[in-house]
């Protein structure tokens, strides 16, 4: 045990603690240093470097480290075949990012105002994602194959079986149900922190639910269905397990391309310059969508100030 | 331009190396030499055999997942080696990691195409053949059909043989299909497929309007009579396993498949399909234990390729997985098995040689824009 004096002097580490504080208080630049490195160090590391050596990569022929040459890029944007994959992947993905929005939108806008046991909801949105992506797409297999569950279900209540298996619905579903997680936490967390009170003062003044809902709801939550319309694009344009299990003849998106040049073709420089181009457009396409997303909207505060 | 040599069942019999007593060497080694013994040498130091030192780890990458579990046991018990496996779907995953500087992976079941680039980039230990008993298990044909040489040093041991054949759905075919041409057959719209693999399907087109599959000289007829078949087809099947479920829900009835998911498909699900080697010919190519450097338990690893080289176990690989081995294994076999395995001598088989970069090339571009079309 201590004397009093012992007990109120500070300890070593405390006292050295103090010190670093006082040091990074004097040192501020150093202290935004300390602080943002980390995690700017393992940005830099984990994807700048390897987006990096992509880059490098693709201006080489044929092979790593084979000579230097503009001709992977200028196969890619100059192949009407490639260009209409990318077209097409596209469109697809646009599809799948119209409808997930929608669904995942809906979902979370029922279970925040109208449900009571959120917890369990949300638990059982991301249920999926605790089981293996390629598991899940068997599973759609089962499902949606001639005489699957689906099938059999239609056929227990009188309706004709449909056998959507390797069709474009069905490249579709089992996008939506991979992606839905993705979109609805987002909704979710937006729609959350919306101050409810806004809702009713629009009824107040006559607005009905849909004149509310664009007004007022859809403006107010827009941060949240932007980050989960880019949190579903950007996986979906670069998809190729989907389209493989569940589409027909006709699903191919640019990401099979792109995996054929690795695992089959052994042209990872042209792979990798398809995945460059691809994560160019990718950007583009998202940072003009947030900007439009913002006039979309209605604006946000700055335009109303 | 070189070609491996084709071959049917007769000559891979006749030409049988003789066998060693597969238990010699179980009964020599004894336990497992445990510690660090054998991570400090290659196996080509290895000069007498059974080694006299192994370590008792070994980690192997084998995508014959249900022998590799039998193996891991087999072997594990049989030498006091702790045995773990990590299976892929894709060569690129074990190849990949190579590149990357191996460390942990002492064994790989390798496929050729994928040996010749190991080898080219000096990723592999070269193996001591001439001191390993089951090397002479290995039949010579098999032996020559395979890539897996270079300037007079070995760098594998062929584990299986793989063909690309026809398989079709004997309910449907009162026998097997003579020709590719049924994957053309309109009256079977909806009811073929293909493989969703630019290679495999493109020579399989090749050989169906009467081209060298390896080096064909219309390309353009290639990609025209593949875009002519896709109406016709249920689907291209990307996945193994989803190509195998084709066949046993009945979706499809005639498509390339492996010989293997053939056997598990017939033998496993009872599926009713059988394949065939068509008239214009069938593609195969063979399997490969490779030991890649960095292996942590070379030696361990080195035994246990020679293990796995032995007949009873050799046969095993085929009873769990329907591929042909490397190893004569006739007299190992139920009737049954021996009727699925045996290749009909007239059988027009060609080498799955390595292509050249333009050809794969082309064959990449064609199969994008059928797929495409």
């Amino acid at each position: 045990m201590g004397t009093e004096t012992e007990a109120r002097t500070p300890s070593g580490s405390s006292t050295r603690l103090t010190e670093l504080v006082d040091f990074f208080r004097t040192r501020p630049r150093l202290k935004k240093f300390a602080i943002a490195g980390p995690p700017y160090g393992v940005l830099v590391a984990f994807f700048a470097l390897p987006l990096l050596a992509m880059l490098v990569i693709s201006f080489q022929e044929g092979q790593i480290n084979g000579p230097w040459t503009l001709s992977n890029y200028t196969d890619f944007l100059g192949s009407a075949t490639y260009l209409t994959v990318v077209w097409r992947t596209f469109l697809v993905t646009v599809q799948v990012t119209v409808l997930v929005t929608v669904v995942g939108y809906t979902l979370a806008y029922s279970i925040v105002r109208f449900s009571r046991r959120t917890t369990l909801l949300l638990l059982l949105v991301i249920l999926p994602f605790w089981t293996s992506y390629i598991i899940r797409m068997y599973a759609w297999i089962n499902i949606l194959q001639s005489g699957g569950v689906l099938d059999s279900t239609l056929q227990l209540v009188g309706l004709p079986a449909v056998g959507l298996l390797y069709t474009q619905p069905a490249v579709m579903i089992g996008f939506t149900y991979v992606w839905l997680p993705l979109a609805v936490l987002p909704f979710y967390a937006s729609l959350t922190n919306m101050d409810a009170d806004l809702i009713e003062a629009a009824k107040d003044l006559g607005a009905g639910p849909i004149k509310t809902f664009f007004t007022v709801t859809l403006p107010m939550t827009k941060n949240g269905v932007i980050t989960g319309v880019i949190l579903v694009f950007i996986p979906t344009f670069g998809s190729f397990i989907t389209p493989r299990l569940l589409g027909g003849t006709n699903n191919i998106m640019i990401g099979m391309v792109i995996e054929n040049q690795f695992k089959s073709a052994f042209n990872w420089p042209f792979g990798a310059a398809i995945g460059i181009v691809i994560s160019a457009v990718v950007v583009a396409l998202l940072v003009a969508g947030a900007r439009s997303g913002g006039n979309l909207f209605g604006g946000g505060e700055r335009d109303r100030s | 331009m070189s070609r491996k040599p084709s071959f049917g069942r007769r000559e891979v019999l006749k030409t049988t190396g003789a066998a060693l007593a597969a238990g010699t060497v179980a009964g020599c080694l004894g336990g497992g030499g445990g510690g660090g013994g054998g991570g400090d040498r290659v196996p080509m130091d290895i000069t007498e055999w059974p080694p006299e030192d192994f370590s008792s780890n070994l980690n192997m990458m084998n995508w014959y997942d249900s022998w590799a579990e039998w193996a891991m046991e087999e072997f594990g018990n049989e030498y006091d080696v702790e045995v773990t496996n990590e299976g892929f779907s894709s060569p690129d995953q074990w190849y990949s990691r190579l590149q990357a500087g191996n460390t942990e992976i002492d064994n790989i079941a390798a496929t050729t195409n994928w040996v010749e680039r190991s080898i080219n980039n000096d990723f592999l230990h070269e193996l001591p053949v001439d001191v390993m008993p089951a090397w002479q298990n290995v039949t010579e044909n098999i032996k020559e059909a395979s890539s897996y040489q270079q300037d007079g040093s070995t760098y594998a041991i062929p584990e299986a043989l793989v063909l690309y054949p026809l398989t079709y759905n004997t309910d449907h075919f009162d026998s097997a299909p003579e020709s590719w041409g049924v994957l053309w057959d309109e009256s079977l719209e909806g009811e073929i497929m293909m493989w969703d693999n630019s290679t495999v399907s493109c020579q399989i087109a090749a050989m169906y309007t009467g081209q060298d599959p390896i080096s064909p000289s219309d390309f353009g007829e290639i990609e025209e009579v593949l875009k002519q078949q896709k109406p016709l087809l249920r689907t291209y099947w990307g996945d193994y396993e989803q190509g195998m479920q084709l066949f046993v829900n009945e979706d499809v009835v005639a498509g390339p498949l492996t010989m293997g998911r053939t056997y598990t498909a017939r033998f496993s699900e009872g599926a009713p399909v059988n394949y065939t080697a068509p008239s214009e010919g069938a593609m195969f190519t063979s399997d490969l234990f490779v030991i890649p450097k960095g292996a942590p338990n070379p030696i361990t690893s080195l035994l246990f390729t020679n293990w796995a080289s032995e007949k009873p176990n050799a046969a095993q690989l085929f009873e769990t997985m329907g591929y042909k081995p490397g190893v004569d294994i006739q007299s190992e076999l139920s009737e049954q098995d021996r009727e699925f395995t045996t290749w009909p001598s007239d059988w027009n088989l060609v080498f799955s040689e390595t292509l050249s970069d333009d050809v794969r090339s082309r064959y990449d571009e064609i199969w994008t824009a059928v797929k495409a079309a």
